[in-house]
This record gives C-alpha cells, structure tokens and sequence, in this order.
C-alpha cells in the first residue's frame, strides 16, 4: 500500500524549557536504530552537529478563504519536499515548533498540501510539558491548552520536581482538556523513544483500539475552556447525512473545535471509514475491516472550546440510517 | 504511438541515459550548449557531454537548485548544506558563498554578470568574481527567481506576491507586485512585460509591468510547479493538469480566453514543462515518466521516453533547442539530441 512508503513525521511542541530540546537531542544521539530529520526553529539550542538538522523560520500561511483558522506552514511545504529529495537519509521527520505556537497551522499543512499528503504522514503531535509549571502556563496563555487539545502523546516531564499528589492532579487536569492522548510521566524527557515516534498516533483507529473505555466520564463544559467530548452510534450512519452535518459544524463552529476525530460505520459498508479534522479542515479514508467479533459501532470525538454536548449528540445521532432511540 | 517501445524510439536511438537512484531535483545547460547537468538528492551533479555522464561530488546533503552560470561554459548549485557553487563543465568546482545551516533554495544568473541565491528570505547578488554585491531582504522565503532578459532586474516571488530588484540600483527599494497567498514558482516573459506566478491553490497569478493589470488563470487540478513561456512569448506553458496547459499571452490573452491544452487522455499529471527556444514547441515530463514534445500549433505529439521511469522532476533545451535533459524523482536522467541527421 501507498501508506507504508510515506514518511512518519512527528510534530514536537511545548514551552520553552518544558524539555523539548533535551528530548530532541535525545532523539538525535541515543542509538535506537533509526534517523530521523529534524526541522528547528532555534538551532542554537541543539548541541548537535548533523546533516539532518534543517533550520527554518516558522511562516504561518493563511489559505484564501480569509477565514483566521485555515492557515499552513508556507516554510514545511517547502521543507519537506526538499528533505524527499534525499527520502533514503532518514526513517522519519520530527518537527520542532516554537514555544508559543499553535499547532494547528502545522497539522493543517498535512491536510492541505498534496505533495506533502502523497509523501508524508502526520504520525503524532508530541506536546512536552514542564510539571512544575503547567498550572501557571495553562492560566496565563491559551496556546498552553492549545497544545495539549491537539496533543496524541503528552510528556509530563519534570517529575522530579513535583509530589505524586500533584502529578495525579496534573493529569487530572490534562485528561479535562484532551481525555484521548497518551501521557508519559517522565523526567529529564526519559521517554523509550520507541514510545513516541512512529506510533500511528494521529490515526484514530488505534486510539480508539487502546482506549475502548473511552466514552465514559465524559466532561461537560459550555465556556472557554478546552474540553474533549465524545459519542457513539449503534446504527450505521448515511454518509450523505454525515458529510452534511459535519461540514456545516465545521464551517460554523470550525475556529472553536480545535480536533475531530471518528470512526464510522456506514451503512452497507464492511470498512471501517476513519474521519479527522482540525479546525475547518477535515480529511476521511476508508480503513481496514472492523475487528472479528466486535460489532460495528460509530464513534465521534471532539476537543475544543464552546462544545455543546446535547446539540452535538443530537447532530451526530441524526446521521443514524435508523431512527436513534433517545 | 504504437506501444512503449516506440515510445521510447527517440530515448533509444538518441538519447544517453543512466539510472543515478536519487532524486533529480534540477537540470540545466551551460550557455554553450555542450554540457548538461542534473542535480541529484545525493547532492552530486551528474554532467554529460555527448559522450555519456559523469558524477561530480558537490553538496553534503541533497542538492536542490541548478542554473547556467554567467559564463559559456559553468553551471551555479545550490544545495541544503547551505552551499552555492560554480560548477565548471569540466568538473571544477568554486565555492562563491556558504550559507550555514539555511538552504539554497533557488539559483540563476544572468550572461551580462550577475548571480543569484534565494537563501531564507534573503537574495544575495554575486558578481562573475564572485564578490557579493548585495542582500536583498524579503517579508517571507523566497519561493522563485528570475532575471529580465536584458539582466537588468531580478525579481523575487514570496507570500503576498513578487519583489522586482533593479539590479544596479543604489537605493534597493524593490517594486512590489501584490496579491494575496502564497507564490511557489514564477516566470518572466520574453518582452519583460509579464511576471506570472503559481499559487498554493492550484491557480496563477500574473501582473503586466506597464498597464499594472493583474491577469487570473485557474482550473488547475494540482498546484503548478513548472512555467515556461514559448520562443517570443506567445504562450505561458505550464504543469499541474493531466494536459500541457498553455496561456496565450497573445490577442488580449490571457485573461478570458481558454489555454490550449496537448498530449492530455492518459489521466496522468503533467509535472514539468519546458518551451523549446526556437520553434513553437513544448517539452512535457508526467507523474508517469513519460515525456513528449508537442508541437503548440499543429497539436502533433512526438514521443520522447516511454512511461516507466519515475515521475519527471526536472526538464531543460540546450539553449540552441538541440537537445533536451530531463531527469526523474527515482533517479534516471537522459539526455537527449534533437539536431537534424
Ligand atoms: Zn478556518
């Protein structure tokens, strides 16, 4: 299949000092058997002298529509056709972002671009956070919980520095704003590398695999913070109903919801279809057959700010070829 | 056509091909004529001279951009080891400048003495000593490069649109050609009236220097990387449709009027193209491998190289339109003569 050819990237980001450089030059020295090609925004903090260390000036692209949400990283499209050029060097790609970024202008860029579609595969956002700090980031700047919304995987890192109590809480705090990545406690950014790059993370399917508990304890909240919402379907979907209602949510409520994620059944169809968004833009594929033995069932996830969970409900439901059974 | 062996006909019976593996990312001529290149992934460049191909070592990483340098006889490289070289036809190699970790992205120059290398959002200005002469800044990267014909000015495509340099002024104040979005490739027409861009999404974009008019051209399946007008500037060709797209820039063209469009019906993107000197005719390289030579009036299509080969990345006539290079993302590259026999 085409996907095997495509190049895993990796999205790392996180504050200035949460411990992402100590995590990339990790990633860069430790022999664990693959290369990796890493983009930087501030190189002068890399200790490492490599050829595959490419530095980049982040250049956030709006797309025609004038909307403020649907933007690309103008500087990835060019980099990660020039790094295809030399595709043998490297295993895959980690990308840094800056301290502050939002990273939705880089998962969009794997949205929107085709050759970077037809190359490259977004395989996680890697969102490293200080544990010491995280309480006073996540009150005084909104691209703290930003960064945890869109994150896959979280390194809770620095946990030396904080009571087990704390870090409980801490990741209680995590999981209200994104219930579905995976955390990894850690200090000094001690993470089995193997945990964090090439995991599929990005890709619904196994998240939903890992978590099958996962519509339980749903948060509820109706303001500015970032919550994560998710619903399920018994009956298969019309795709016609679906691809209406959720381009309509989107179009409208697109800059508030920060990730879509499902997997639906549709009617009549043995595969699974995997469906995902950030922010307006939203992609879908057919993917594998369901699991032997498990029945067929729809599962929609939301993260962002201002979700109404009653209204989504009913939204998503009415998709169903049959009636819902509120 | 009649089958893939005929295809390959002209690849065959005059061409001198190899297989290098690495990505062909450029191919140029020297001025003179005698000697092509290619530069390759690998961050060699493969030179050939009717004889056949050698590699010369040049970039620690992938090279990326490839131009005819100022003189008869010397190509100029850059590459994502931050390099920008003259290459001599006979191998030699001259480091003009080194630009650290940042990439050189695009290259040119032009015979009345002048080089160029987009690095960042700066273009640097070399003379033929090598000497740098300026640092031209830019509000993003610099996505394309091109001189006028007379090499007079220089002009620049990034997000937002195009600066245009006079190369020989003192005050560097560049003139901008504004509009919105992000600028991926450009060309300069024949009579310097005419820069035309390719966008992002999948358009064009295109300002008449004189009348300050702005020109639309759209209707593209895929994002246009490769522009280049005809001999006389008659017709803008470019890539990005399962056709040879071709703008007529004649007749109040080409806002209103349709493109011609050859050698479509296979259902296959046409990725580079390149318009002979001489005649009305346009060589096309697709996803597939294939590459034809068109002929714009009387729609006739020529077989270059069959498909097969690897999607063509790069295109380029000798500047008497004797002969042709091109080269292909898994590494074959060709070169290919078209003279009487
Ligand atoms: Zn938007």
């Amino acid at each position: 299949m085409a996907e095997t050819q495509q190049v895993p990237v990796t999205v790392l980001t996180g504050y200035l000092g949460a411990g992402k450089t100590t995590l990339l030059n990790r990633i860069l020295t430790e022999n664990h058997g693959k290369r990796y090609a890493v983009v930087v925004n501030e190189f002068g903090e890399l200790g490492v002298d490599n050829d595959l260390v490419v530095d980049t000036d982040e250049e956030v692209f709006e797309m025609n529509n004038g909307c403020i949400c649907c933007t690309v990283r103008g500087d990835l499209i060019r980099i990660l056709g020039g790094l295809m050029k030399r595709r043998d060097k490297f295993d895959g790609i980690l990308i840094e972002t800056t301290g502050l970024a939002d990273p939705a202008p880089v998962a969009q860029t794997f949205f929107v671009d085709e050759l970077v579609r037809e190359k490259t595969r977004l395989d996680a956002i890697v969102t490293v956070v200080d544990a010491k700090n995280l309480a006073a980031r996540l009150a005084d700047s909104p691209e703290a919980s930003e960064q945890i919304a869109f994150a896959d995987v979280i390194v809770l890192n620095k946990m030396d520095l904080v009571s087990d109590a704390e870090a409980a809480a801490l990741e209680e705090r995590i999981r209200k704003i994104n219930r579905f990545a995976r955390i990894h406690r850690a200090t000094r950014a001690g993470v089995a590398i193997a945990d964090l790059l090439d995991q599929g993370a990005f890709d619904l399917s196994r998240v939903l695999e890992r978590q099958p508990d996962f519509l339980e304890d749903d948060s509820h909240s109706h303001n500015e913070d970032v919550a994560s919402m998710s619903f399920a379907a018994e009956h298969p979907i019309d795709p016609e109903k679906f691809n209406a209602w959720i381009s309509a949510l989107l179009a409208a409520q697109g800059q508030d919801i920060l990730r879509t994620k499902g997997i639906l059944h549709y009617a009549g169809e043995a595969r699974r279809f995997a469906f995902q968004a950030v922010h307006m833009m939203a992609d879908g594929d057919f993917i594998g057959p369901w699991p032997a033995g498990a029945k067929p069932a729809s599962k929609l996830v939301f993260i962002g700010r201002n979700l109404n969970r009653p209204q989504l409900r009913r939204g998503f439901l009415a998709c169903q070829v049959e009636p819902a059974a509120a | 056509m009649s089958g893939l062996g005929e295809a390959d006909r002209l690849l065959r019976e005059r061409g001198i091909s190899e297989h290098f593996g690495a990505f062909v990312a450029a191919a140029a001529w020297t001025r003179d004529g005698s000697v092509c290149a290619c530069a390759l992934g690998d961050g060699t460049l493969a030179l050939a001279d009717a004889a056949g191909f050698r590699r010369v070592a040049a970039h620690d990483g992938a090279a990326l951009a490839l131009a005819p340098d100022l003189g008869p006889a010397g190509f100029l490289s850059g590459g994502d080891d931050g390099r920008f070289l003259a290459v001599a036809a006979t191998g030699e190699i001259t480091e003009i400048a080194r630009f650290g970790l940042k990439w050189v992205e695009h290259v040119a120059s032009h015979a009345g003495g002048c080089r160029a290398a987009a690095v960042g959002k700066k273009l640097h200005l070399f003379d033929q000593t090598g000497r740098a002469q300026k640092q031209l800044d830019h509000p993003s990267a610099v996505t394309g490069l091109a001189f006028d014909a007379k090499g007079k000015r220089v002009a620049a495509a990034h997000y937002n649109g195009v600066s245009l340099w006079f190369v020989a002024s003192k005050s560097d104040n560049p003139r901008r050609l504004e509009w919105k979005g992000s600028h991926i490739a450009l060309a300069w027409s024949p009579d310097n009236d005419a820069v035309v861009t390719a966008m992002q999404e999948n358009a064009l974009h295109g300002w008449r220097l004189g009348s300050g008019e702005h020109m639309r051209m759209s209707g593209y399946p895929a994002k246009t990387q490769s522009l280049s007008f005809s001999r006389g500037g008659k017709f803008l060709a470019t890539s990005g449709a399962e056709t040879v797209v071709l703008w007529p820039f004649t007749g109040g063209g080409p806002t209103g009027k349709p493109p011609v469009e050859l050698a479509g019906g296979d259902g296959v993107l046409c990725t580079r193209v390149a318009c002979h000197p001489e005649h009305d005719a346009v060589a096309a390289g697709f996803a597939d491998g294939l590459v034809v030579l068109a002929d714009i009036s009387s729609e006739r299509i020529l077989p270059v190289a069959a498909p097969g080969r690897g999607a063509v990345s790069a295109l380029a006539w000798s500047a008497d339109g004797a002969n042709l290079v091109f080269g292909t993302e898994t590494g074959f590259a060709a070169r290919v003569d078209f003279t009487k026999r």
